[in-house]
């Protein structure tokens, strides 16, 4: 079970050469309680990718403070330890795939973290269980012969391995197709679901988390500008355009009803929208 | 279609490629003809053979069996390929393995100096891209200090520079936010209108309702081929090839569930809404 995870004006900058620094994130404050399911969205380079990798302990903020429940992250050691709670599935995660079984490679991270033996085993049967990879596949398989959306779940699998709290994954829908991206989300939720983990989704695309995430914070320009949820983001309660986002196609179906005054009962589901266009038709015509 | 008209079209022949080392197909009998001044957006799911398709259109690959006629030149024949590459220009998803100058303007010049074409032409059709695709504030940068959208930018202003007859776009918006995919896309549409034909591989089924034609591939072969509307029209149809159908398309199946056909098949919410307050 994860524990809550807190940055307090949090901000981290990129060297340039010389004297000079191109801030990524600056005074970012947000908690991430445990079992949430959060989308961090923003355009390219808005420091999503950085805030990731803060949320995970790999980069270390340049001022303000991470804590992970009532643990301050400071210094090597808390670091550390920090780092075995928390996982990060980097973008395009399959471009990291090397061993020559899918075996081998999920227990690439808990034999690094020193597990052998029968508690190995059980991570990687259990990681590979949660991603829907079959068992014969992994003694005998090599990754490089999986689907592009079983490389992913193979390289998530990688991660789960390490059973942690903390879930972070940057981008982890890019470049999937629907069956892929369908797997992805299955996975996930069964682990969080399962687990009581706390996940993270880091995105460009509202529509791809969209259905998982209770939370999403806007980033702009290293700011976390907004955290709100799914009805206030259809309201129109943040100016997404500006942001570099949209919402999916359905939701700005969704928008345009609930702002002709058409309630929606779940806009989300298709047959919600049909109906609730149907019922407006169906006035108009028995008014005319 | 004349004789003439090949001068100027791509014709893919029951075009079949299989990789080395691989004993499936990656492409399997697919007939094509790209026309200029036309956008084809290429769908399907992963490993459905688009991204082989694209790289067969400008001889990159070589057809197992079948033909490709770029512009008249037979990819297959060696001695036809700087000319393929002139008139086919290739863009990819991650602008960071295209680009090699140190400036943008060193970027966009390099594909014209390969050319080995005069130094004041050179100059001309650098600031003549760079000023079509929008970025000539940009030409003293270096590229990869540049953002994704940005440096994507510079990797078609590259191949405009080439001023080629096609440009084939393999998956070149899917890293990018909405915000710099309407950038390409408004960009590819400036292209087409100049005469320019456009070949663009996506995941996104929205943008493929930007285009004149839709060619969906499945295990390598044609599973689908016309007009957007015929083509992502009906959903189920679109979700039996491995895609994730139009919410428009969906709700619109669903109505005529509740029994109000919604006439023609449409593919925005603006198509939706004009039937709801028709």
């Amino acid at each position: 079970m994860a524990l809550r995870l807190r940055l307090e004006d949090v901000s981290f900058s990129y060297p340039l050469g010389g004297r000079e620094e191109a801030p990524a994130i600056s005074g970012v404050s947000m908690s991430i309680e445990p079992g949430d399911v959060l989308c961090l969205a923003g355009a390219n380079g808005s420091g999503k990718s950085t805030l990731a990798q803060v949320c995970t302990g790999l980069l270390s903020p340049a001022s303000g403070a991470l804590y992970y429940g009532d643990r301050r992250i400071q210094g090597r050691s808390s670091l550390l330890q920090f780092r075995r709670s928390a996982g990060l599935l980097f973008q395009n995660p399959e471009d990291q795939l090397f061993a020559d079984t899918v075996e081998k490679d999920i227990a690439f991270g808990p034999r690094n973290h020193g597990l052998r033996g029968e508690e190995l085993a059980r991570r990687v049967r259990d990681a590979a269980a949660l991603v829907g990879l079959s068992l014969d596949d992994l003694a005998s398989r090599s990754p490089f012969s999986l689907s592009g959306g079983e490389q992913r779940r193979a390289a998530l699998a990688g991660v789960l391995a390490l059973e942690p709290e903390v879930l972070v994954l940057d981008e982890p829908f890019i470049g999937l197709d629907y069956e892929g991206r369908t797997g992805l989300a299955e996975a996930l939720m069964r682990y969080h679901d399962e687990r009581g983990a706390s996940i993270v989704i880091v995105t460009h695309d509202l529509s791809y988390a969209w259905s998982l995430a209770t939370r999403f914070g806007l980033i702009s320009e290293g700011r976390l500008e907004n955290v709100m949820t799914s009805d206030e983001l259809l309201a129109g309660d943040a100016d997404l355009a500006s942001l570099g986002m949209q919402l999916p196609q359905w939701g700005a179906l969704a928008r345009e009803l609930m702002q002709a005054g058409i309630a929606v009962d779940d806009p989300a589901d298709p047959s919600s929208l049909a109906g609730a266009m149907a019922k407006r038709k169906e006035a108009d015509g028995a008014g005319d | 279609m004349g004789a003439a008209d090949a001068d100027v079209t791509i014709e893919v022949q029951g075009l079949s490629y299989t990789y080395p080392g691989s004993e499936v197909p990656a492409l399997q009998g697919v007939d094509l003809l790209l026309e200029p001044g036309k956008t084809c957006a290429l769908l399907g799911r992963n490993g459905s053979g688009k991204s082989t398709l694209a790289r067969c259109l400008n001889g990159l690959l070589l057809p197992g069996a079948g033909r490709v006629s770029a512009c008249g030149l037979d990819t297959a024949e060696a001695a036809n390929a700087l000319d393929v590459y002139r008139r086919v220009a290739m863009v990819f998803q991650n602008p960071d393995t295209q680009l090699v100058g140190s400036t943008v303007e060193e970027e966009v010049a390099f594909g014209p100096e390969n050319l080995g074409l005069p130094q004041a032409e050179i100059r001309a059709r650098v600031d003549e891209a760079l000023d079509m695709v929008g970025i000539t504030e940009l030409s003293s940068r270096q590229p990869l200090r540049l953002s994704q959208g940005q440096k994507q930018l510079v990797a078609i202003a590259g191949a405009v520079a080439m001023k080629p007859h096609f440009l084939v776009s393999d998956e070149s918006t899917s890293m990018l936010d909405h915000a710099a995919r309407l950038r390409i896309l408004e960009l590819f549409e400036k292209l087409r209108a100049g005469g320019m034909g456009i070949v663009h591989v996506t995941h996104f089924l929205e943008e493929a309702t930007l285009a004149d034609s839709v060619v969906v591939l499945e295990r390598g072969r044609v599973a689908a081929q016309g007009t957007p509307r015929q083509t992502l029209g009906d959903p189920e149809k679109v979700r039996s090839m491995g895609l994730d159908p139009l919410a428009v398309t969906v709700v619109a199946f669903e109505l005529e569930k509740l029994g109000h056909a919604v006439s023609g098949d449409v593919l925005t919410v603006k198509e939706l809404l004009s039937w709801l307050y028709a």
